[in-house]
């Protein structure tokens, strides 16, 4: 056995877990533990750039939805100028929550507690018996809704707890290419389709995170079905062809799997395809025509899937594309949110077609999603076990796959699909913020 | 109001369907149970989205859990009948409870509309902690030649968020 981590300090056990990563090794505890949950809120939550929202949610002034870093409730609203903010969903007088409602539109939040009044900016704009009862010693201005960082990119909305964290584009260090892949479809971009999907499950929200970070390696097993039916366009024995890219020392990975045969930008309606060859470098156009499936995730807990799916077996189908948010309430707990994106200048025709395919698979209801919940629920459980509490995974995959050279985007792109290299990038990213490196 | 406006016969009917095509589906019958839909079924739920009171809408007109038509529900039991629907495997076991059926003259001379109330009771293998959906259906039955069918099932959650890890189940 090795040493036991309750009779080791939590320090101890997070440095032992970044030097596994190095050659290969993860534990199963940190799937499902109390004392790793609690570090997570406090180093890594409270210092990366975490998904908001995407602006298509809060079009107009006034807009507002609900949304969480870590375990703080927020209110990501859009003011009278066309700004967007992002809030604590808190009163600063006595800490009633502003905001009941998911989301909504208005012009300003009222605490139903006192009664103090703010504009959906946050500032402080009313507050009852003012000169009567504060005599003046009360500045409005200092006592706005506590505010966070907030920056974009294409339409993607994140916040940042830390003053001093670099700015998103660093943050994403290149990701930006791959992330193109799925919201420059076309030159007006994409647009969420409605509200989000959301459901609770007992599931650790990094197990979401490193599977969208590109396991194809689950994807003949978990979703047999799909190739036994002729539903997924792509078979057991060719599934593995592709790339599996990973931005170094970012934690951000995505695969991109290719299918024989597979036509450019298959699935895709051909005026949208004349679009995106406008809207994508050459470089991006060269790595994205190839892609069958592409699954990639934003460290440390969002993620995007697009994939063509066919009703027809053996025909290509349409392109859909999820962006999924993996919210933790708890020691191997989450909240998931599911969006479909759509592009925006696509026919009404297409978008509707695209929707039914992605609650088909991929909604709540859908049939690839209930089973990698089902799996998902499973590993979590087992995690919270004892015995496993000093038993690691295997992360050996790929261990000594040699960059593509010819490769012409950004990262470290590695042969095939199959990959763990993408996944001991996250952990070793993941474990760097929880040794508080980072 | 309190006058009838569906014979109490046909009234009847349309409830024993609605429990027999319940029973179907709790029996796992999955052929039988698409043996009672139409052949132009719609089977929607909308999400249910928390506003404040006064807002136009909180069930998304645009989002839905279940987007289904005959093509789509047929592949939903396919995946079933394979050995590889590993989030029925071993299966639910599921209860429909319906109640509060209320049936009202439909759009066409043999439609009607048909208002329940429709908790599942939803429970997977050795978990003590069941799954509860509780639901308000606006369906549309039709009689036909061969009997009564389904030609629309319309089923809103009462829950925001779903407390499930997945809903492989039929609603």
């Amino acid at each position: 056995m090795n040493t036991k981590p309750e009779s080791q300090s939590l320090a101890a056990w997070v440095e032992e877990t970044r030097e596994g990563i190095d050659s290969g090794r993860f534990p199963v505890r940190a799937f499902n533990d109390q004392a790793v949950y609690d570090l997570e809120q406090e180093r890594l939550f409270s210092k990366t750039w975490c998904f908001l929202a995407h602006e298509s949610e809060i079009p107009h002034p006034g807009d507002y939805v609900t949304r969480y870093i870590g375990n703080n409730n927020l209110i990501v609203a859009r003011d009278e100028h066309g700004e967007i903010h992002a809030n604590l969903n808190m009163c600063r007088h006595r800490g009633n929550v502003m905001c009941k409602a998911e989301m909504g539109n208005a012009s300003h939040f009222r605490c139903s507690y006192h009664g103090w009044t703010y504009k959906n900016s946050g500032e402080l704009v009313g507050v009852p018996y003012m000169k009567e009862g504060y005599e003046g010693r009360l500045k409005r201005k200092d006592w706005g809704l506590v505010g966070v960082r907030v920056d974009s990119y294409e339409g993607l909305v994140f916040g940042c707890l830390d003053p001093e964290a670099p700015p998103l584009d660093e943050y994403l260090g290149g990701f930006q290419f791959y992330l193109d892949l799925y919201l420059k479809h076309g030159l007006g971009g994409v647009e969420v389709h409605g509200p989000p999907d959301h459901w609770i499950a007992d599931t650790d929200w990094k197990i979401c995170t490193e599977n969208f970070a590109g396991d194809g390696y689950h994807t003949p097993v978990a979703h047999q079905w799909g190739f036994h039916l002729g539903y997924f366009p792509s078979s057991g024995s060719t599934h593995s062809q592709g790339w599996a890219v990973s931005i170094p020392g970012k934690g951000h990975g995505i695969g991109l799997g290719h299918g024989p045969n597979f036509p450019p930008f298959g699935g895709f309606p051909d005026d949208l395809v004349a679009e995106m060859k406008q809207s994508l470098s050459p470089e991006q156009v060269e790595v994205f025509s190839r892609t069958r499936t592409a699954v990639g995730s934003v460290f440390p807990n969002l993620s995007f899937l697009m994939q063509p799916f066919s009703l027809e077996p053996g025909e290509i189908g349409v392109r859909f594309v999820t962006m999924r948010l993996y919210h933790p309430v708890g020691p191997g707990r989450m909240e998931m949110y599911s969006w479909c994106l759509v592009p925006k200048n696509a026919s009404q025709e297409y978008k509707k077609e695209a929707y039914r395919a992605y609650t088909l698979a991929f909604g709540q209801a859908g049939t690839f999603e209930q089973d990698d919940f089902e799996n998902w629920t499973k590993v979590t459980q087992a995690a919270g076990m004892t015995m496993v509490r000093d038993v690691d995974f295997p992360y050996i995959m790929g261990m000594d796959s040699a960059p593509d050279p010819e490769f012409p985007g950004p990262g470290h792109a590695v042969v095939p699909y199959v990959n763990d290299t993408n996944f001991r990038n996250l952990w070793s990213r993941w474990a760097d913020y929880l040794a508080g490196e980072v | 109001m309190g006058e009838q406006p569906v014979d109490r016969d046909t009234a009847s009917e349309i409830q024993e369907f609605m429990f027999r095509e319940a029973l179907a589906l709790d029996e796992r019958r999955f052929r039988d149970w698409l043996a009672m839909l139409t052949d132009d079924i719609r089977y929607e739920a909308p999400l249910r989205v928390i506003r404040e009171g006064l807002a136009v809408w909180d069930l998304s007109p645009t989002s839905r859990i279940f987007d289904d038509d005959r093509q789509t529900l047929e592949v939903r039991i396919q995946r079933l009948e394979t050995d590889f629907a590993w989030a029925e495997q071993p299966p639910s076991q599921t209860r429909h409870f319906v109640t509060n059926v209320l049936a009202d003259p439909g759009d066409n001379p043999d439609e009607y509309e048909v208002r329940s109330n429709c908790l599942i009771y939803r429970s997977r293998g050795t978990s003590p902690t069941p799954s509860l959906y509780s639901l308000s259906r606006k369906d549309v039955v039709r009689r036909t030649e061969d009997g009564w069918r389904l030609a629309r099932r319309w089923a809103a959650f009462d829950q925001a968020l779903i407390n499930a890890h997945n809903l492989s189940i039929l609603i």
